[in-house]
């Protein structure tokens, strides 16, 4: 086993190596056979990479710590679901998840039925495979899963405690699905950039649809358990912090949101369409962009220049995409002749939307990045502190908030002086000076939420409670469709609600109590009964006991704890939330004396912050219907459908 | 129909283009912070003492004391040469501990103790911000 699986990688570098040359030689000679082989190895260079999984899985799980990172990852107490779970909790494992599901996603949508003559699925392929060479040689040469080191341990180091967390055994690999994903739009762009007319149309373009959709729902998911994780382990009491890991992947999961808004009006030869293909691309391209900078730690060191090793191929697999995709869209351009400008107002209200995410992308790009190109302007070099990342992208988001409530309107209608336009007028108008005035963005947010909502509701008021009873019922397909994406945008609603409330009112404070002692944060009275130790196999704990009043009454009892890990060294706090929807009450103990059982507890507020999980889900459940709306229409009408509404 | 075009582009860049460098201005403006290592910032104390600092190094092992009265925590912050001492209050990672490789936001005092109002603990791959 340990033979088999860096043996199973290396074959699988030589496969796409050999797939990838000879597409490319097939697409050039106009060879079928050579499609075919490319077609074979690409599917054999999965089977390898399947084996590599499987193999290091094995190793993971039966613990064989002479292998580096079985060693740095596992222990022999721990829970097997973690050890499971400990293949994506390191670079070099989750490089290996991502590569393995891309070729998989790249497999199934690209393999078989590709066109009469194989050359559009060969092409996109390619371009696949050519990101698969760099990650296996990076996975080879630089960041092997499989390096064994030359004295075997006893034990391994086992898992951080804080990652031991249902949460984030899932929130990576829901990430990586989504990256791997955004592999299918990307190369069904190439395959159609190769087309040197523009107005040709492009085959397959439910495909990249389909998996554009896929690619954003589990980007979704990803993002959205690593905010719960964040707010419920870490116990500082938010869920967001702009750190470069998690701007690393909200940056792509905007452009994405702009490229899901293209594909429902994409036309080929528009301008919507040029728009769809760039966005394809720079979301793959910010995805790879993530890794590299997180994975290789670019940003988070105090120099300027930590040595990334490999990590620069890269940097080199980024600008060989853009220049490639560069020389495409300018042949394109070039030969262009009268493309359909598609120029009516539902085409330009998409383009504002457009923007404004790729201006937010560029916002928060430059604020990560700023850190690392400050060392080359400035000794000691510059660093952001979170605030910039909430100053610079509130106004752009209550922007969006704004065309959330006025533009699938306008987009259906045209530019009227209906209520909506009026209402996103004088919302406008009310938000600003509310924000300029009274200096409370969260309130200028709620009430542009109200906004929202009155236009959500209105949409359905108009579908059911005022349609004519002898106009035809649409197909089913584009009923569900259509809820889908209204789903979606009540669930966008509800976390602007969440993030406006728990980051506009909240309250946070910090106290030092003796038993008996008690404490009134907002309108609640809590008292600090009593400290209560415990003692586990390899840990000892204090629980405060917390009673939880509202006026006399007493509403709920609350228990902070922190576990000491006397092995490790470690100290984990659990926090303690008391949750409605209004707001939660969340308790952290942030220390503890045992025999004078005095403790400091942090006691934050957080208005309405349930509304963001409960959105995120809607969000994901909305992409979910879209999803099947989408595939199914597929099968029955296939490419040629029109766009509804 | 030339003309109007050029306006509305130009009308467009200055909203957006003046919207942006303004906000842009402000968000820089409140979080920009020096950023440096505690032996690099040996010497660097008067000049910047009125800024906004960003600082790492790591916890001077036996430093930590809790003062459970204060709900705060202080310890120094080592370098391979230069220390210096560190006031903290809020809440406390949870990889807090000696040795380990942290990142301090705050200002100095005059006493020469830095004030730190956001306390980070790194990890090899990730470093997770925490609290205010």
């Amino acid at each position: 086993m340990g033979e088999l699986g860096p043996f199973a990688l290396r074959l699988g570098l030589f496969l796409s190596g050999y797939a990838l040359v000879i597409d490319l030689l097939g697409l050039w000679r106009k060879r079928r056979e050579l499609l075919d082989s490319g077609r074979n190895a690409t599917v054999a260079s999965l089977l390898c990479l399947t084996v590599a999984m499987a193999s290091l899985w094995v190793l993971l799980v039966r613990g064989e710590f002479a292998v580096s990172y079985v060693a740095e990852h596992t222990s022999r107490t721990l829970p097997l679901a973690y050890k499971i779970t400990a293949l994506w909790a390191g670079a070099a494992g989750s490089l290996l998840l991502w590569l393995w599901l891309q070729t998989g996603f790249v497999v199934l949508a690209f393999s078989r039925s590709c066109g009469t003559d194989g050359r559009f699925g060969a092409c996109a392929r390619a371009a696949t495979n050519l990101v698969a060479l760099f990650f296996s040689l990076v996975l080879v040469f630089d960041k092997d899963p499989f390096a064994v080191s030359p004295t075997t341990p006893a034990d391994g180091v086992g898992l951080n405690p804080l990652l031991q967390h249902p949460a984030m055994a899932l929130h990576p690999p829901a990430l990586f699905v989504g990256y791997a994903a955004f592999a299918i739009p990307y190369a069904w762009t190439i395959a159609v950039l190769r087309q040197a007319n523009p107005s040709e149309p492009a085959p397959f373009f439910a495909r990249a649809r389909t998996w554009s959709l896929v690619a954003w729902a589990f980007l979704t998911v990803g993002i959205a358990l690593g905010a719960w994780w964040a707010y419920e382990e870490l116990g500082w009491g938010g869920y967001w912090a702009w750190d470069p890991v998690e701007n690393s992947s909200l940056m792509p999961w905007l452009t994405a949101t702009a490229l899901l808004h293209c594909a429902r009006t994409y036309r080929a030869g528009t301008r919507i369409a040029t728009w769809f293909l760039v966005l394809a691309i720079g979301t793959f391209g910010l995805c790879l962009f993530g890794t590299f900078l997180t994975r290789y730690g670019l940003v988070s060191s105090v120099h300027a220049f930590p040595d990334p090793g490999l990590g620069i191929l890269f940097l080199v697999l980024l600008i060989q995409i853009g220049v490639l995709a560069g020389i495409l869209f300018l042949r394109r351009h070039l030969r262009r002749e009268g493309i359909a400008s598609g120029q009516t107002s539902g085409v330009r209200v998409l383009v504002w939307n457009n923007w404004l995410m790729v201006l937010l992308t560029a916002v928060i790009l430059v604020g990560t990045l700023f850190p690392f190109f400050s060392g080359f302007l400035s000794d000691p070099p510059i660093s952001l502190k979170s605030e910039y990342f909430t100053k610079i992208t509130s106004p752009g988001g209550l922007i969006l908030l704004l065309l959330l409530g006025a533009c699938p309107h306008l987009m259906r209608r045209g530019f009227t002086w209906g209520w909506r336009t009026v209402g996103a007028a004088v919302t406008a108008a009310a938000a600003v000076s509310i924000w300029v005035l009274a200096g409370s963005p969260a309130i200028a947010y709620l009430v542009t939420c109200g906004f929202v909502g009155l236009s959500l509701v209105g949409d359905f008021v108009a579908r059911y409670a005022r349609r004519r009873p002898d106009t035809a019922r649409p197909p089913r397909r584009t009923t569900l469709r259509w809820h889908g994406a209204r789903v979606v945008h009540i669930g966008v609603l509800m976390t602007f609600i969440g993030i406006a409330g728990s980051s506009g009112f909240d309250v946070e404070k910090q106290a030092a109590l003796k038993p008996g002692e008690r404490i009134q944060v907002g309108k609640f009275e809590l008292v600090y009964n009593d400290l209560k130790a415990d003692h586990g196999p390899n840990f000892t704990a204090v629980t405060a006991d917390v009673s939880v009043y509202r006026g006399a009454r007493q509403i709920d009892s609350l228990a902070p704890s922190i576990a000491f890990y006397a092995q490790s060294g470690q100290r984990t706090s659990e926090v303690d939330i008391r949750r409605t929807l209004a707001g939660d009450l969340y308790l952290a103990l942030t220390q503890a004396d045992s025999t004078t059982k005095l403790v400091n507890l942090t006691i934050y507020q957080k208005p309405l912050i349930d509304w963001i999980w409960i959105g995120n889900v809607l969000m994901v459940l909305g992409a979910l219907l879209t999803i099947v709306a989408v595939t199914g229409r597929n099968r029955s009408v296939g490419q040629t459908e029109v766009v509804e509404e | 129909m030339q003309h109007k075009a050029i306006a509305k582009a130009l009308a467009a860049i200055i909203v957006i283009g003046g919207g942006l460098g303004y906000f842009g201005y402000e968000a820089l403006q409140s979080s920009w912070s020096y950023y440096y290592s505690v032996d690099d910032f040996a010497g660097a104390e008067k000049a910047m003492q009125a800024h906004s600092l960003r600082l790492a190094g790591r916890v001077q092992p036996g430093s930590v004391a809790r003062d459970l009265e204060k709900a705060s925590l202080q310890f120094t912050l080592a370098g391979a040469q230069a220390q210096l001492p560190v006031r903290y209050t809020g809440v406390v990672p949870d990889n807090f501990v000696e040795d380990r490789e942290v990142v301090v936001e705050g200002r100095l005092t005059p006493t020469g103790v830095f004030q730190a109002d956001t306390l980070m603990t790194r990890c090899e791959s990730k470093y997770q911000a925490k609290g205010k």
